[in-house]
């Protein structure tokens, strides 16, 4: 890449990680994993811990407890800068006074590299990513994705072990985000590095990730890949989270006819018939998408039930119509 | 415009002139007239205009005492301003941006030094002790200590609008404490600190009662001061009175005029969040 040097990667590795902000728990006992090279994605719902979890791992914020490995190296009290890391924010945190040629040698320019090479590693890095052209300009001249894009090279040419990435995408609109979430895929495979990405759009999650870290309430509820942790979820939080529209659980009475305390189904596991199944509804509202159709239901014995069906659907609301779990896709807890 | 709207511009516009130009535009004719003329307090044209003569008689006037006078304001104005900015960005900087439990203490004295009228007598013994009485630097130093408060203040209330992230894009990227702030925070501080040098050069430039009281001495002279000296040696002589009364407006007007549009944006940008 920019650095002529062969892109080095580490692995990074929790054990008992713990982060306390006076009385409240924030982490509690992280113990994780992630494979030199690998897509690690943080996942979970907002105040979950997981923004906690990525400062922990960049030094940003000091451990209560627990040691962090990178590299198989310990840095549980190393600076940020001898970490190996860098870190790309959802603000973009690019520095408003300097040019993007600036912001983007800035690191270098503290690591006191000489002023010519660091002008041929910013060139360099500048046109792998397209900003040839705004080298001078300041970032309040430039789009959202090319913001983005600004900070992702401030990143790269630092040669970083890991990359860190603070939920880079939200701030970016609908078709953007989709662009930019191909670009780092690509900037993924093309460094080969490892890279964390922190995100609450389980989306993102799905569609980037080697590996998926869901995180609930300051610990891991669940590790796996994304076709594992959507066909597999141990916990109903994590069956509940992944997948959109999410799966529909019923706790209680129902559970209980069932053999279990929390019963799921995915709204893409629901048949709908008019002669025969297992429940009875009444149509509530119908979602067209194009593809395909979110029909949500009212059955008197479960309340509400999500299915997806065709596109082409005749089903109006007020409409009655029959549910059905498909056989083997349930979940019982 | 309604022609009720165009009235009351033209009304306030009247009243914005008759308070605002009017004296000024006295002070500059009487500058122009003859000691003759000028001892008749008319505001009216000067009949000749003695614009060179005067001003040569004040600047000559006890040995260019007012050359020496300038000197020394500009001296104790950039002195004390540098480190006001300096100083100021630092404290606020730091109160802002590393929450302890000294921070409300510190605050407090912040406030104590805005709020609590400076004792004169208990000061200059202090710069006696200290061997800084009757010194240009002593001054400094006792204007920094007056402005400072207001310094921090002002500081503190506009750091809190950078957003943290770029402090942590630094520290990233490896930049040192001192690095953060210098590289990063300070450039930053621009419109904020314009405002400073604009609101603090022109109160410390126009200083009279501070000068008065630590800074004695002929050799010591500021510009504020010279109007004092002087009213005595041009009791008869009120044009060259207001000729110097004139060559003292002039250098803060022109720090005004030139900074003007940026002291309303700091001031607002300092104040809206904070």
């Amino acid at each position: 890449m920019a650095n002529s040097n062969a892109p080095s990667t580490a692995s990074v590795v929790l054990r008992d990680l713990t982060k306390s902000f006076g009385a409240v728990d924030v982490i509690k006992g992280v113990n994780l994993t992630i494979e030199p090279g690998e897509f690690c994605v943080f996942v979970g719902p907002s105040g979950c811990g997981k923004s906690t979890l990525l400062r922990l791992i960049s030094g940003l914020e000091e451990a209560s407890g627990g040691v962090i490995e990178i590299g198989g190296k310990d840095v549980t009290h190393a600076e940020p800068s001898a970490r190996g890391i860098a870190m790309v924010f959802q603000s973009y945190a690019l520095y408003p006074h300097l040019t993007v040629r600036e912001n983007i040698g800035f690191g270098l320019s503290l690591a006191r590299m000489p002023k010519a090479e660091i002008s041929r590693v910013v060139e360099a890095t500048a046109a792998a990513l397209q900003l040839t052209p705004y080298l001078d300009r300041k970032p309040k001249a430039l789009s959202g994705g090319q913001r983005q894009r600004v900070a992702i090279g401030r990143a790269i040419v630092r040669n970083p072990k890991v990359f860190l990435f603070d939920e880079p995408l939200s701030n970016l609109d609908a078709a953007l985000r989709g662009q930019m979430r191909i670009e780092i895929t690509d900037l993924h495979a093309r460094l080969g590095v490892t890279m964390i990405y922190v995100t609450h759009d389980q989306v993102e999650a799905m569609t980037m990730a080697d590996k998926i870290v869901v995180l609930n309430a300051g610990a891991i509820e669940q590790v796996g890949t994304p076709m594992e942790l959507y066909n597999h979820p141990a916990t109903p939080f994590v069956a509940g989270f992944i997948g959109s529209p999410r799966m529909n659980l019923f706790t209680g009475p129902v559970a209980q006819a069932m053999g279990c305390t929390t019963y799921g189904i995915r709204p893409e596991h629901v048949t709908l018939s008019e002669t025969a199944g297992q429940w009875l509804g009444t149509v509530r509202h119908v979602e067209l998408l194009g593809a395909d159709a979110i029909v949500h239901l009212t059955v008197p014995d479960l309340g509400a039930l999500i299915a997806r069906t065709s596109g082409d659907t005749a089903l109006a609301p007020g409409n009655t119509v029959w549910a059905s779990p498909m056989p083997g896709r349930d979940f019982r807890y | 415009m309604t022609p009720r709207q165009r009235n009351t511009g033209l009304i306030a516009a009247a009243v914005a002139t008759v308070i605002f130009i009017t004296p000024f535009l006295y002070i500059f004719f009487m500058a122009m007239k003859t000691k003759k003329e000028a001892a008749l307090f008319l505001f009216s044209w000067p009949s000749e205009w003695h614009f060179w003569a005067n001003l040569t008689e004040v600047v000559k006037a006890r040995n260019y005492m007012l050359l020496l006078a300038y000197f020394n304001s500009t001296v104790i104005t950039v002195g004390a301003v540098a480190l006001l900015i300096i100083f100021g960005a630092m404290v606020g900087y730091v109160l802002q941006r590393r929450p302890s439990g000294w921070n409300k203490l510190i605050y407090a004295c912040v406030l104590v030094g805005l709020m609590v009228p400076p004792a004169v007598v208990p000061t200059i013994w202090v710069l006696q002790g200290l061997g800084l009485f009757k010194t240009i630097h002593g001054m400094v130093l006792i204007q920094v200590a007056y402005g400072l408060a207001f310094s921090v203040l002002l500081f503190r209330s506009f750091i809190s609008t950078i957003p943290k992230d770029l402090d942590e894009a630094a520290i990233v990227d490896g930049a040192r404490p001192w690095q953060v702030f210098f590289k990063v925070i300070l450039p930053l501080l621009k419109p904020v600190t314009v405002t400073l040098i604009v609101v603090q050069s022109i109160a410390i430039f126009n200083d009279f009662t501070n000068p008065l009281y630590y800074l004695p001495g002929k050799e010591n002279v500021t510009v504020q001061l010279t109007l004092f000296n002087f009213q005595t040696q041009f009791q008869s002589q009120f044009n060259l009175l207001f000729m110097n009364i004139l060559l003292v407006t002039v250098p803060p007007l022109l720090v005004f005029i030139f900074f003007n549009r940026q002291i309303v944006a700091g001031m607002t940008s300092g104040a809206v969040k904070g």
